[in-house]
């Protein structure tokens, strides 16, 4: 009940909006809060501006479960929540179907039963202690976990006392997408990654403390005088454990570069490989012959920095790479068939050729099918990026993955997924991504030219001490060896890429993908799309082109009165105005628009061909520029009015840094109106190519980088997502589809575009500090092998100095922490 | 000196017990996520506030 005094003051006021500033953000998802917008709330007794009913719902709910804390604790915005297209409990209703949920629940006993929900827009820690919480108190709910890494919740719970699609509306009203946790082999594969990693860590870090600590004995022992029984004793000791940690621990550097090593490549892993395999082999036989130095410390050491190294890089990319790019999961899980006259929920994989189904108004469709009845409208952006929905009727194809958005319609299916245009969608970015032209690593390169001159300066040494001392030899070569351990250069790339991956997480980019920053700061080409990049990708009334006497303001409010009444994406351009009026027998008509009577006559608004069959005398639309609608009362026409794609108020600013730093920016667009031309001058791009289709986009890309360009593509959607993955460095903006999120290699998540060049600029400067750190590392080299050449330098101060050097090379790269723009 | 003929096998065999003892814990899963085990010991268990009533349970008819 407490929670009326705070409902009622967060209705919208009739007459008299308090305006908040136009640079007011949204204190739930930090989106600015539209002027004219009041949806403020209460929370921890301080007065919070919303952006929008879905954020305020988010919010309230947080808060009257008393968990205010979250908003102190989060480090990120939450996202803002989508408008639900009907009420969560239906949509997630079909889950509740044993044979639908057995692909991700697992029975325990009777009433006890562990479900694994993906959980989409999760931002940081604190959404996991918000989940945990509000589903843990639940009626029937023995445990809740979140695993952000995962993205993912495991529910245990009583499935009579809760049924399994509470739970998904639940989180849902946490403003979270939750998703069945589908277990894919890749996925399977990535955990098993991470956990063999770790477990090599811990053993390479307690071998080292052990074989540390034995090694102090021993320099202590060579100082003050050790008797040779505990000498031997030591060593042997040291050799017992390091032999372990090397077999253990070491075993994928030594894998890596046989493997490479077998194809003729040489990487970095080679050095590392040949100076654990050489340095212990040293020692080892210094053991067992009782002469020479011991670097069972060196050995283990080194292999515990590298695999920390490795171990942090891999969790930055790992991190966001969880929701695998598979275009099937965003089919609906269940669908309406026609069996035997009644329409039954199925799963869609019972789907075959020639069944009937029937998509209501909001939902997915599931497979490629041709309309039987019913007219409607289909947004295609996964193909064509297009907002705007394409009117169909009986006898028109619809396709898999495609948005209904207007009314019921009743298709039948002419194949299986395997055929559709969706799968065939998603084989085109997995052959894409297989043509990507490889750049070879900075850091490879480096470690060829590196292991020839170690090999050959080891070699001369060791040529020219059998000349002078033969029984010196041996020893002096591998101190050469020891001392060129390649520690600082093989730290040098995977420091500088994590830190300056955790600088642009920390600025709102996501950063994944292999190579991305070291191809991004080579980039040669900027391209942008243009819907949903460059514009918001929503529409907003723009102009309104008044026909009759009556002011702008009257017009619109009754414009979004009657606009409440459709599905069309056009009507939510008019969500923040105030609707006016009272309205009788309002009808939707499909495909045309809305009509309904006022009290001053009958109106309708839509298309020019609905709204000419009242008014004859309606005007021809004002200019081709824009998506017009026409208002008309009875015979009389009112208003055309114009709606836009606003272009995102960054964007000029973005492009012309781009230029000025000597990028190539393009445009290549899907839609083939005159807008990408328009906008293309207003942005002073020169290269425009407007109409393309997917295959074109990529056939451009391609051209470029067979011309030896570096291309950089920031896009959207899905229909994006073959090009996005062809790229070398590609960008999504956030607000676009998860999809596409998986195939860029930067995500933006707050959907700023000057993030593009702040990108930029840190991946110039991760170049800069990696070509510093190898300057580093090769430099210590050069001067310190000529000395161990020479049998100059001591063992200790071989360890001493490789040391210094790592700890060097890791504290320049943590200069790469800083936040991109202040 | 003849103790380390003792002491060092005791020492191995700590390091051999903590080793066995982490890898079971890496492989239960316990160091899955470590990014909310570490944000988790600075946030309160239970809301402030809120001690025992249920939560609110008539939210979601709000949602649209």
């Amino acid at each position: 009940m407490d929670q009326l005094p705070a409902m009622t003051s967060a209705m919208p006021p009739s007459n008299d909006p308090v305006i908040a500033p136009a640079s007011t953000a949204c204190y739930h998802c930090g989106e600015q809060v539209p002027a004219g917008a009041d949806f403020t709330i209460t929370i921890g007794g301080e007065l919070r501006p919303m952006c929008c009913p879905g954020c305020r719902a988010v919010a309230e709910l947080i808060a009257t479960n008393g968990l205010e804390n979250f908003y102190q604790q989060r480090t990120a915005y939450n996202q803002r929540p989508q408008k639900p297209a009907d009420s969560p409990g239906g949509r997630y209703r079909v889950y509740d179907d044993p044979e639908l949920a057995a692909g991700f629940t697992r029975a325990d006993t009777q009433d006890k039963v562990t479900a694994s929900l993906l959980l989409g827009d999760m931002t940081c820690a604190a959404c996991t202690w918000l989940i945990e919480q509000t589903m843990g108190r639940l009626e029937g709910v023995y445990s809740a976990r979140v695993n952000l890494q995962q993205q993912r919740l495991d529910i245990c719970f009583d499935p009579a006392r809760l049924p399994l699609s509470e739970i998904f509306a639940r989180v849902d009203a946490l403003g979270y997408r939750p998703r069945p946790f589908q277990a894919s082999s890749q996925r399977q594969q990535m955990h098993d990654e991470y956990r063999s990693q770790l477990r090599r860590l811990a053993v390479a870090g307690l071998g080292m403390m052990q074989v540390g600590m034995f090694a102090i004995a021993l320099h202590a022992g060579d100082i003050q005088g050790m008797e040779g029984e505990y000498q031997g004793l030591l060593r042997w000791v040291s050799l017992a454990v390091a032999s372990f940690v090397v077999l253990f621990s070491s075993r994928p550097f030594f894998i890596t570069a046989w493997r490479h090593l077998r194809q003729g490549a040489l990487v970095m892993d080679l050095p590392v490989a040949l100076a654990i395999g050489l340095a212990w082999l040293a020692s080892a036989w210094a053991t067992f012959t009782g002469s020479g130095q011991v670097y069972f410390d060196s050995v283990v050491m080194f292999t515990f920095f590298l695999l920390l190294g490795r171990f942090l890089e891999q969790r930055v990319r790992q991190r966001h790479a969880l929701s695998w790019f598979n275009a099937e999961s965003t089919l609906p899980d269940a669908v309406l068939i026609r069996r035997q006259g009644q329409w039954l929920t199925r799963p869609r994989t019972e789907l075959q050729k020639g069944d009937l189904v029937l998509v209501k108004a909001g939902e997915t469709i599931p497979a490629d099918a041709v309309l039987a009845a019913g007219n409607s409208a289909v947004r295609e952006d996964t193909f064509n990026g297009e907002h705007l929905p394409r009117t169909v009727a009986a006898g028109d194809m619809v396709y898999a993955g495609t948005v209904n958005v207007e009314a019921a319609l009743q298709a039948r299916v002419v194949g299986s997924y395997r055929d559709s245009r969706l799968a065939a969608l998603q084989r085109s970015v997995e052959q894409a991504q297989g043509e990507k032209p490889r750049l070879a690593k900075l850091a490879d390169r480096v470690a060829s030219w590196f292991v020839a001159g170690v090999l050959l300066i080891t070699g001369a040494t060791a040529l020219a001490w059998s000349q002078i001392a033969p029984q010196e030899a041996l020893w002096i070569s591998l101190s050469v060896l020891v001392i060129s351990c390649p520690c600082a250069l093989a730290l040098a790339t995977p420091a500088a890429l994590t830190s300056a991956a955790n600088a642009l997480r920390r600025a709102g980019v996501i950063v994944r993908g292999e190579n991305a920053l070291e191809s991004l700061a080579r980039a040669s080409h900027l391209i942008f799309d243009k819907t949903g990049t460059l514009t918001t990708g929503t529409l907003r009334i723009s102009a309104v082109d008044m026909l009759a006497g009556g002011t702008r303001q009257d017009y619109l409010a009754i414009a979004a009165a009657l606009q409440q009444h459709s599905n069309h994406p056009v009507s939510r351009a008019f969500g923040d105005i105030t609707p006016a009026g009272t309205w009788e027998q309002v009808a939707y008509r499909v495909g045309a628009g809305v009509e309904g009577t006022g009290t001053d006559g009958r109106y309708r608004i839509g298309s020019e061909q609905f709204c000419r069959q009242w008014a004859p005398a309606l005007p021809a639309p004002p200019d081709a520029r824009r998506y017009w609608i026409a208002l008309c009362r009875d015979t009389t026409p009112l208003a055309w009015i114009g709606l836009d794609d606003q272009l995102r108020p960054e964007a000029a600013a973005v492009i012309d840094a781009a230029r000025r730093a000597g990028l190539m920016v393009e445009l290549l667009t899907g839609d083939s109106s005159a807008q990408g031309a328009l906008l293309a001058r207003e942005l002073n791009i020169e290269q425009v190519k407007t109409g393309l289709q997917p295959e074109e986009k990529m056939a451009h890309v391609r051209t470029l980088q067979q011309q030896g360009n570096v291309v950089t593509m920031v896009g959207d959607g899905l229909n994006d997502a073959p090009v996005l993955s062809l790229a070398d460095a590609s960008f999504a903006v956030a607000g676009a589809t998860d999809l596409a999120r998986t195939q860029a290699n930067f995500v933006i998540v707050g959907g700023d575009l000057r993030c593009v060049t702040d990108t930029w600029r840190k991946a110039r400067q991760c170049r800069r500090i990696i070509l510093e750190n190898f300057a580093w590392a090769l430099g210590y080299n050069t001067c310190a092998i000529p000395l161990a050449a020479l049998g100059h330098v001591p063992p200790w101060a071989a360890a001493i100095g490789m040391s210094l050097s790592s700890l060097l090379v890791v504290a320049n790269s943590l200069r790469l922490n800083s936040k991109p723009r202040n | 000196m003849e103790s380390l003929y003792l002491l060092i096998p005791i020492a191995l065999l700590f390091c051999a017990i903590a080793i066995k003892l982490l890898l079971w814990a890496i492989d239960s899963g316990q160091y899955d996520d470590l990014d909310k085990e570490a944000w988790k010991i600075l946030a309160d268990d239970e809301p402030a506030g809120n001690d025992s009533a249920p939560p609110q349970q008539d939210n979601e008819g709000r949602q649209q």
